[in-house]
């Protein structure tokens, strides 16, 4: 990593950085374009907010779901953002126990965007039930109705790996911001804004003390949220293959779904920063190599995945079961060919174009290739879902599934939360990890050499 | 009860107590939703009315149900012997349709009755030798029969006497007729068809009182032909009762045996008899002819697809072939006709033809000429004789010269009971517009319907389960048909309205039918005797030797020859009018349990189609789902395009008694604004052409339509189809069957080559491997006795599970009638859902019938196969483990119970379960605004409530359920065997879709019992190491272990037409 570096005053690379992420923050008025999205955002909220009272009233009927397809576009979310949620754990607990310095200019913003995707990923299993008012059975809360979860439903694994992962998710977020809550409080003009970033802050001094006990709890969040990179999404592809849904039905799930989450993760992390670089004046934290770096992450996960779409093709016509031949057979050439073209174009074909420097360097081409890879892999999960359902052991019992309007609405609120959640964090918390990126300064060894 | 000694009058409305319709309008105006309450039939008071009436002749009758007319209604102080508060009770009675009754058996809860059963004790329906299911005897029940249930509960139902001028009430008609008003003497009454002997009491009273009276009868379904067929053939009417149990060879000319025939359920009870490959009996073998697909043809060894129009003749040269002659007809029907001729020939005495009622009346004398000369009469085929009545026209004479007559001006006065013959009059007699010329019409009917609109008066009729009544089963067995519950909306029934023109006043049912009872039946005897043989009738539901008499008529001489028709081709298009499996006739238009309920063949709901062959489709450049004009003469109807297989060429198939304007708001209303379902065949048919016309030209109109059926439509895609492991590969594994001659030799030479062999088991790879079908978790064990070791701890322990229940379901017998269907709808309170719901799949029947179609020539002569499909109620459920919170779970006696407290609907076992056998309650589907016929919320609609089965939780929104092997009933025979301190006997536990199977193709009971017929029937599956035995589990590689079997189809083709199967791969090749 090279700054740079003011040899005069070895300051002046630090004041650099916090002024570079600070001013983003302290100036009275963010950015146009940040209230564009937010109106923007906020109407999709709306959206979300509709859909989901006129859900609560009718019921989940308003879906496409049908019973022959009995999930449909709600878990197809829920995948989709649970996946998107990988990125940000990723970054911050395995490249940081791999030091990898890079990670350090795009952490804070992916382990939030990791928590927002936790979010609406939660929401939706929880919507999707029949009586969410009782999706509280699902705990294991003592009770005097004699009720106990039912522990060898993946379901509740689901449910301990995802709310694991959001907690631990959320604590290393906030342990890592601490200092940087510090700095905003010592630089807050007015009394709301000191009061509450000092209550976040914790009463942060930057004593050498603190910073000894923090790198201690640093690494130690970071041990333990790494297996939980491998284990949520190993747990949600659980919801599959344990059960006996042709096409469902297979043992690749786990890593396959792995690393299709980090796939889809750094590519929306590549969605989000690049603007978001832009519009904050961050270029000279989030750097190009930064970005370059991470559409080679992209291009390594989406090759595993085609990988993976190959290996399933050659496990069911290899497994001698008919159901597996023709459950494979039917997604690429039934009914919902198109969706399995979409998947494997955006997924596995587009993202090759980083193999070439120009594509992994130019904002816009970088831009195109990860909102269609965040669209392909949405398109993965519909195909996973939607084409094995629709055609199971009995043709007797075969349909097409159609979602509704309502299923859109869905899926476009949940984006509404996701932005809206995002573009507050953008302008109230600070969005760069300010101590880590001075950490990695030359200026910070200076005395050690 | 008692009385409080004054003479209170018994009033059933606030209404008729004041007396004052201004009351009646202040209330409404005051107080809005009080005076819905008041009027409300099913307010808490009039429930109690209703109920109490119900105690009250429960506890005098004892055997039965009667109306009682001044009554106080008190809490009871002393309980009526006999009488357990919540538990049912239940009374036999009998419903007619088209003038032939079925025997019932109905529930009565609390003094509602709630479900119907067919009378097992019925000798017609039991047949010569009662069909045994266990130690219990089960008769079977039509679908309409078990639908009518839902229409007694109609809340379209008419509640008041309405005449042209406004609101009427039963006395201001009276009064027309007391005051003169009318002059009885020139009165025509217009009746449905009917076998009522009272009602032919009353008939022969007004025509001797009244000379100049005219009686008519129509039935849009008319079965006239077969009368006017044989009375062409004997020189009198007989009505042919064919003894399939006794047959080897049937041929059915367009005869829908088994659905629509009056006698279908016993036939189908007696073909499950003839058909049985376990018997020692050689089975029979089915021949049909005909255009459209029916359950005959569905269940034919050789189906004959010819237009109805040519049917005639190819009987003639099977006449001629019997004889010796060669057919001149070329092709497949030429083989046909000369193999089926050898092949009656060979069975002398032991083969009957059948025609249907589509058939012209020569093609019934023909009929009766061949089985004639073939020995069927006094073996196979027995001829009843209806007793002498005088002379009746046939029901299109009738309704031509009644709309002739009114058309010229010459009826005064005109009484319709029952029917509705503005709708389903032949359109060229234009019933409606004579009617309007009749200056006092009077329509008796459930409904303000068509007809009623049109009269000047219209009355409310009674249903059959709320009024006295008589009636004749097919073989002429009467029947007392008896009331379960006070009319709910003030209706009469037509045997007391028409004793107001007899005499005078109206009659009281009950005492009218005792007094045609005692005149007719239990004639002489004393009061004791009369009164003991009445309560006898009432108690067993029928009267013994009441039967028809069985005639042995001779030889007939020549009949006229059968009419030669233009062959029918793209110039010459047949349309041929079928009752509809949604509606009968257009009578059970409302009821929304039979528009939903998937029609047997098409799997069309909620509307009816024109049936067209596919290769016809193409030739006409039309599509499935196109929107078509069948022009007709002078008359034209605009229906959509169903592309169905098997169908003749050229000849199209409507389904009548759809397209109704005035049915309620399940059917069409046109005073709600609510469009009729499906489209009106009526239009198009004339009084010559009643059933078959030909000379049809089809256009395109550009327009399509949306038809929904609950199953793929047959025409999938070439990758679903013909891909690895697609329809074609699974469908030998899904329905096995094989030649009766290949099952006889596999039994007996052990030789699983010869059937069931490979190509019918899947073999999932390592599937050989020891321990390949281990389970991972410890499995639940239901042996009798039965030591294990325990998982916790390693003990070895030992347990006992008394009942372990299993079912099995014999295809060979399944006919596809949807009778179990309907049962279970009524029995589990499963609710309707609404055309738009069954669109996406959401259609919530417990139990279904998967219709395959299999065979080298799909398009022309396609194979049909039933599989009735339920919860499997698998010992490793897939469905239980994936629950997250235990909602469903197994009992100790194996069945996979529903928690429905428990369900919070993520809907994961449904996704798990491999026979997709789950339905999930999307929707709040009772109380839906938009739910046919409108919400049970709404004010109109609580009368509904009073249908639920009080002994199933019904359903809300976001749960899951599933069958489950009517638990509820399992329940009930357990507490009473355990207060007998006895273990249940076999057959003692009934499941509703069992009782309702007319051909017993159903099987219940308790694997624990080796002896019980379940077991049995079990024993016939494999063995894991035997996978070639006549039962089957479905999808067994899956290793979930199913409690319920299938009995692979036997079938016994002609050997002349199929060559037998040699090989394996021919088999399969044959199979799909």
């Amino acid at each position: 990593m090279s700054t740079a570096a003011h040899v005069e005053d070895p300051r002046a690379a630090f004041r650099e950085i916090t002024e570079a992420v600070c001013v983003a923050h302290e100036r009275p008025q963010p950015p146009k374009a940040w209230y564009v999205a937010m109106v923007i955002s906020l109407g999709m909220l709306g959206v979300l907010g509709v859909s989901l009272i006129y859900l609560f009233i009718t019921g989940v009927g308003i879906w496409g779901n049908n019973n022959v397809t009995a999930w449909g576009w709600p878990i197809v979310n829920f995948v989709f953002w649970i996946g998107i949620g990988h990125a940000g754990t990723l970054i911050s607990a395995i490249l940081y126990l791999m030091r990898q310095q890079w990670r350090t200019s795009i952490n804070r913003a992916a382990e939030a965007m990791t928590i927002f995707a936790v979010l609406c990923a939660g929401l939706f299993p929880i919507i999707h039930t029949g009586r969410p008012w009782l999706a509280y059975f699902m705990l294991p809360l003592p009770n005097d109705m004699d009720m106990w979860p039912q522990f060898r439903s993946p379901l509740m694994w689901d449910v301990f790996a995802v709310s694991t992962y959001g907690t631990t998710s959320v604590l290393f977020w906030y342990m890592g911001m601490v200092p940087d809550l510090a700095t905003f409080r010592d630089r807050a003009k007015n009394k709301i804004a000191q009061l509450a970033y000092g209550i976040l802050a914790l009463g942060w001094r930057g004593s050498a003390r603190q910073w000894h006990r923090y790198e201690r709890a640093y690494l130690i969040l970071a041990a333990l949220a790494t297996p939980l990179v491998l284990s949520v999404h190993s747990v949600v592809s659980f919801d599959f293959a344990v059960s006996q849904v042709p096409g469902w039905h297979t043992t690749i799930f786990p890593p396959y779904f792995v690393a299709g989450a980090i796939f889809s993760g750094f590519a929306m992390v590549l969605t989000l920063m690049i603007p978001a670089r832009y519009l904050f004046g961050l270029e000279k934290v989030i750097k190009k190599s930064h970005i370059e770096a991470m559409c080679k992450i992209t291009l390594a996960t989406g090759t595993m995945v085609g990988f993976a779409y190959g290996i399933e093709l050659f496990i069911a016509w290899y497994s001698g079961s008919m159901y597996e031949q023709f459950a494979f057979l039917n997604r690429g050439l039934g009914p919902y060919w198109w969706a399995y073209f979409l998947m494997v174009t955006c997924n596995v074909v587009l993202p090759q174009l980083f193999w070439f420097k120009t594509c992994r360097t130019n904002p816009w081409i970088i831009m195109v290739l990860a909102i269609l890879v965040n669209v392909g892999m949405w398109f993965e999960r519909f195909v996973i879902i939607v084409t094995s359902l629709a055609r199971t052991m009995l043709p007797a019992a075969w349909s097409y599934f159609s979602p509704t309007l309502w299923d859109a609405a869905t899926l476009i609120g949940s984006f509404g939360l996701f932005f809206t959640l995002f573009l507050l964090f953008c302008r109230y918390l600070p969005i760069v990890a300010i101590s880590e990126v001075k950490n990695t300064l030359p200026e910070a060894h200076a005395g050690k050499h | 009860m008692s009385s409080l000694g004054k003479e209170t009058k018994y009033w059933r409305s606030l209404a008729e107590l004041e007396s004052s319709d201004e009351l009646d309008s202040i209330v409404a105006r005051e107080f809005p939703d009080q005076a819905a309450e008041l009027s409300d039939p099913l307010s808490r008071r009039r429930f109690m009315q209703l109920m109490g009436a119900s105690v009250a002749f429960a506890g005098v009758a004892g055997v039965g149900c009667r109306r009682w007319e001044r009554e106080e209604i008190v809490p009871l102080s002393n309980r009526p012997e006999d009488y357990v508060p919540g538990v049912n009770r239940y009374f036999a009675t009998a419903m007619e349709l088209s003038g032939v009754a079925s025997g019932l058996v109905v529930s009565s809860f609390d003094g509602r009755p709630i479900k119907i059963e067919g009378n097992p004790e019925h000798p017609f329906l039991a047949g010569n030798g009662p069909r045994e299911q266990g130690n219990k005897r089960t008769s079977g029940s039509s679908s309409f029969a078990q639908a009518s249930i839902l229409g007694l509960y109609d809340p379209d139902r008419s509640g008041s006497v309405r005449r042209a001028e406004g609101a009427g009430s039963w006395d201001d008609f009276a009064a027309l007729v007391k005051d003169q008003k009318i002059d009885p003497s020139q009165v025509r009454v217009l009746s449905e068809a009917t076998s009522s002997p009272t009602m032919a009491r009353l008939r022969d009273e007004l025509l001797r009182r009244y000379p100049s009276a005219r009686w008519y009868e129509y039935d849009p379904l008319t079965t006239d032909n077969e009368h006017l067929g044989t009375k062409m053939a004997f020189g009198r009417p007989l009505r042919p009762l064919a003894r399939l149990d006794r047959s080897r060879v049937i041929v059915s000319l367009d005869a829908d045996l088994f659905y629509f025939h009056p006698a279908a359920v016993r036939y189908a009870g007696d073909f499950a008899v003839a058909r049985d490959p376990d018997s020692a009996r050689p089975m029979t073998r089915l021949y049909a002819i005909e255009s459209a697909f029916t359950t005959t043809g569905a269940k034919a060894d050789h189906r004959l697809a010819v237009p109805s129009s040519e049917i005639g003749s190819i009987l003639a040269e099977l006449e001629g072939a019997i004889n010796g002659a060669t057919p001149k007809a070329a092709g497949k029907a030429g083989r046909f006709i000369s193999a089926l001729a050898e092949d009656l020939r060979k069975h002398r005495g032991r083969s009957v033809l059948v025609a249907g009622s589509k058939q012209p009346p020569a093609v019934h004398a023909l009929v009766a000429k061949i089985n004639h000369s073939l020995g069927a009469v006094g073996t196979t085929l027995e001829y009843l004789r209806e007793p002498p009545g005088p002379e009746r026209l046939s029901h299109v004479e009738s309704i031509k010269s009644l709309a002739a007559d009114m058309n010229a001006g010459k009826v005064e006065t005109l009484l319709i009971l029952g029917g509705n013959p503005v709708y389903d009059a032949p359109a060229d007699v234009d019933f409606a517009a004579g009617l309007r010329k009749v200056k006092t019409s009077i329509h008796l009917s459930e409904h303000y319907d068509e007809t009623s609109s049109t009269c000047s008066w219209h009355l409310p009729r009674a249903n059959y389960l709320e009024a006295w009544g008589d009636v004749r089963a097919f073989d002429g067995t009467i029947s007392i048909q008896q009331p379960l519950i006070e009319p709910l909306w003030q209706g009469k029934s037509s045997i007391e309205v028409l004793t107001l023109f007899t005499s005078g006043d109206y009659g009281i049912g009950r005492g009218l039918v005792r007094t045609t009872f005692e005149a007719q039946i239990a004639r002489g005897g004393d009061e004791r005797s009369r009164e003991s043989a009445w309560r006898k009738a009432l108690h067993d539901g029928f009267i013994t030797g009441t039967r028809y008499q069985s005639v042995t008529p001779s030889r007939p001489g020549s009949t006229p020859a059968v009419a030669e028709v233009p062959a029918i081709g793209p110039n010459n298009i047949e349309v041929v009018l079928t009752g509809s499996s949604h509606t009968y006739d257009g009578r059970f238009a409302n009821n929304a349990w039979l528009q939903e309920t998937p029609d047997f063949m098409t799997k069309l709901t909620w509307d009816n189609a024109a049936l067209v062959n596919p290769n016809t489709a193409d030739e006409l450049g039309i599509a499935h789902g196109d929107m078509i004009r069948i022009r007709l003469g002078s008359r034209q109807v605009e229906v959509p395009v169903y592309t169905m297989p098997g169908q003749a060429k050229f000849s199209i198939a409507l389904a009548l008694g759809h397209g109704r304007k005035r049915a309620g708001r399940v059917g069409g209303s046109v005073d709600d604004g609510i469009e009729g379902l499906g489209f009106d065949g009526y239009s198009l048919r004339t009084s010559d052409s009643m059933y078959v016309a030909t000379g049809a030209a089809v256009e395109m109109t550009g327009a399509s339509y949306a038809l929904v059926s609950t199953q793929d439509h047959w025409k999938i895609d070439k990758l679903g189809k013909e891909g690895a492991g697609g329809y074609d590969d699974r469908m030998p594994t899904l329905i096995r069957s094989c030649d009766v001659d290949d099952y006889q030799g596999y039994k007996k030479a052990k030789n699983k080559d010869l059937c069931f062999g490979e190509g019918h088991e899947v073999k999932l790879p390592l599937g050989d491997l020891p321990g390949r079908n281990r389970s991972l978790w410890q499995e639940h064990r239901y042996d009798r006795d039965q030591k294990f070791r325990r998982a916790s701890d390693g003990r070895t322990v030992s347990r006992s599970s008394l009942y372990k229940w299993g079912m099995a379901i014999d295809l060979n017998k399944c006919t596809g009638c949807n009778s179990c269907m309907l049962a279970c709808q009524s029995e589990n309170n499963v609710p309707v859902v609404g055309k738009e719901q069954v669109a996406n799949s959401r259609e919530m029947h417990w139990i279904r019938i998967d219709r395959y179609f299999t065979g080298d020539d799909v398009r022309d002569d396609p194979r049909v196969a039933y599989q009735p499909l339920t919860c499997q109620q698998c010992e490793n459920a897939p469905c239980e483990q994936v629950c997250p919170v235990g909602a469903t779970i197994h009992s100790r006696e194996g069945l996979n119970d529903m928690v429905y407290n428990r369900c919070i609907g993520t809907r994961y076992c449904m996704n798990n379960c491999p026979y997709k056998v789950r339905r999930f309650n999307f929707l709040h589907y009772q109380n839906r605004p938009e739910r046919p016929g409108g919400s049970l919320e709404d004010a109109r609609n609580k009368v509904r409530q009073l249908l639920f089965n009080p002994e199933v939780t019904v359903r809300s929104r976001g749960v899951m359920e599933k069958c489950t092997f009517c638990v509820q009933r399992i329940q009930n025979k357990k507490i009473v065997a355990k207060n007998e301190r006895r273990s249940l006997r076999d057959g003692e536990i009934v499941t509703a879709c069992q009782q309702a199977c007319p051909s017993d193709a159903i099987t219940f009971g308790d694997l624990n019992d080796p002896d019980s017929q379940v077991s049995k029937a079990h024993k016939l599956a494999q063995p894991a190491n035997n996978p070639s035995g006549r039962g089957y589990e479905l999808l067994r590689e899956l290793n979930n272990k199913p409690r319920n079997i299938f009995l692979a189809e036997v079938r016994n083709p002609n050997t002349a037409l199929e060559p037998p199967a040699g090989s394996d791969s021919k088999q399969s090749s044959s199979h799909g």
